[in-house]
């Protein structure tokens, strides 16, 4: 062996261990990485819709009623068989922005692909490393049981192009002001899903954003809380922030419900953002249009 | 100076009588309320409705201590929650959920928590720990109440402002 070739072997073994570390901490997010993901999955509500209450966390198997017919919330613990454990970071972050399974199936909207289309990759890379962290749980998802004749194939694909309102992932997740209040109102929180009334088609009606839904999820009267005086959302900033972080309503009650388990969340929910989120999403309510809308008697 | 001695005795004897007759019906006489008990649970958790609100403004007026009496009205109301909810008092007026009656051991649980906690409040206020009540308060809402509404309550579609305070 010349010298020049030692050379060049003995300059790959002092470098090895430095490009092996590299790669190994690119694939290993950092726990930074993984506190923001965790953040993020507390701004969802908790991805409650993933876990039934008092059972494993985000192993599935929630009860959903639709027009359509009814579908269970699929098992999203690293489990590889039943879970997201062989998926790749790209194929689940398609599947929470596009709608797409690993296999290339469509989603049902019931989970909310065209909301969180408007999320950045920023939070979601993060996101779906906290995800990884938690405890895999076997348990096979449930089959979905359509009633409407040709939903997947024919329905679904156009109501999604003709009717359903997708959000527009940002250039750079905005950090503050009433941009950040928007992110998390409209995209993170998928406030829209509940509060906002749906058309004829079942599609979010966002001409009459936030405005309240007579028949929400689980038939539920879900409030308007656009800034209409008579029919909306009277509370302060300060008092919308703190119904966020404690629940606590400023007339004594207290949230329950669906509602109630967005601000407590599983792992973490609306009621583990920093005050300076809770109130960025409510100076971005008192901003949005008033929409005069009664609910409930 | 005989009769004198006959009246007291009557007299003790009547009252001797009266409280005999007065703890025999005591010891079967409970408490029914109105005879419409989703009237009379309404009425109380407005009533704690009220006082949790009393409690939230009185921390952030830096009074914390005084919220032992408004802790002690929850606790004592927790104790009579379950039995405001007797089967068969689902009406339309009731934000109750069906839930109750098939989880009543949960249900019963849910309101065992709120007493407990509320007497934990109350405690602390009594012993004048301010930072220990500050933070049962920051809890308090979701941990106490929050463990039945979640489950248990339709929610109120209205958001109401706050009462006035004067």
């Amino acid at each position: 062996m010349g010298s020049q070739a030692r050379c060049l072997v003995l300059a790959l073994l002092l470098l090895s261990p430095a490009l092996l570390s590299k790669s190994a901490a690119a694939q290993t997010p950092s726990a930074a990485e993984i506190a923001r993901g965790k953040y993020i999955f507390g701004a969802t509500g908790g991805c409650g819709c993933h876990t039934v209450p008092k059972e494993p966390v985000n192993a599935g198997g929630r009860k959903y009623d639709g027009p359509f017919g009814t579908v269970y919330s699929s098992n999203i613990t690293p489990d590889r068989e039943t879970g997201i454990g062989s998926w790749t970071d790209e194929q689940i972050i398609t599947a929470i922005r596009l709608g797409r399974r690993s296999n290339g199936e469509r989603l049902v909207p019931v989970h909310p692909y065209t909301v969180f289309n408007g999320m950045g990759a920023e939070d979601l890379k993060p996101l779906v490393a906290f995800l990884r962290t938690l405890p895999a749980v076997k348990r096979a998802n449930q089959p979905k049981k359509i009633t409407v004749p040709m939903f997947e194939s024919v329905f679904l694909p156009a109501w999604l192009a003709a009717f359903a309102p997708r959000e527009t992932p940002p250039t750079a997740v905005p950090t503050s002001g009433p941009a950040r209040g928007e992110y998390l109102v409209r995209a993170v929180g998928h406030c829209g899903e509940c509060h906002t009334p749906r058309t004829m088609t079942m599609a979010t009606d966002n001409s009459r954003f936030l405005a309240g839904n007579p028949k929400g999820p689980e038939d539920s009267e879900v409030p308007n809380i656009t800034p209409d005086k008579a029919t909306g959302l009277a509370w302060s900033e300060e008092e919308i922030a703190d119904y966020l972080g404690t629940g606590n309503k400023p007339d004594g009650d207290v949230a329950g419900g669906l509602m109630g388990e967005m601000i407590e969340g599983t792992l973490a929910g609306y009621k583990d953002l920093t005050k300076a989120d809770r109130l960025a999403i409510a100076r971005y309510l008192k901003t949005i249009p008033a929409v005069k809308n009664k609910i409930g008697k | 100076m005989e009769l004198r001695c006959v009246r007291t005795g009557v007299i003790l004897g009547s009252l001797v009588a009266l409280a005999v007759v007065g703890c025999a019906t005591g010891q079967t006489t409970t408490i029914t309320g109105s005879g419409d008990p989703v009237a009379d649970r309404q009425r109380l958790m407005k009533n704690n409705g009220a006082n949790w609100a009393e409690i939230q403004a009185k921390v952030k007026a830096g009074n914390a201590e005084a919220v032992a009496v408004n802790a002690e009205a929850l606790s004592l109301h927790a104790q009579r929650i379950p039995s405001l909810f007797p089967a068969g008092s689902l009406t339309e007026k009731s934000k109750a959920k069906p839930d109750i009656w098939q989880k009543w051991p949960e249900f019963q649980a849910a309101a065992k928590n709120l007493e407990n906690r509320a007497g934990t409040l109350r405690d602390q206020a009594v012993a004048k720990d301010a930072a220990a009540v500050t933070a049962t308060v920051a809890t308090f809402g979701r941990e106490a109440c929050g463990t039945c509404h979640t489950p248990f309550r339709v929610p109120p579609p209205q958001q109401q402002p706050a009462p006035p305070r004067s």
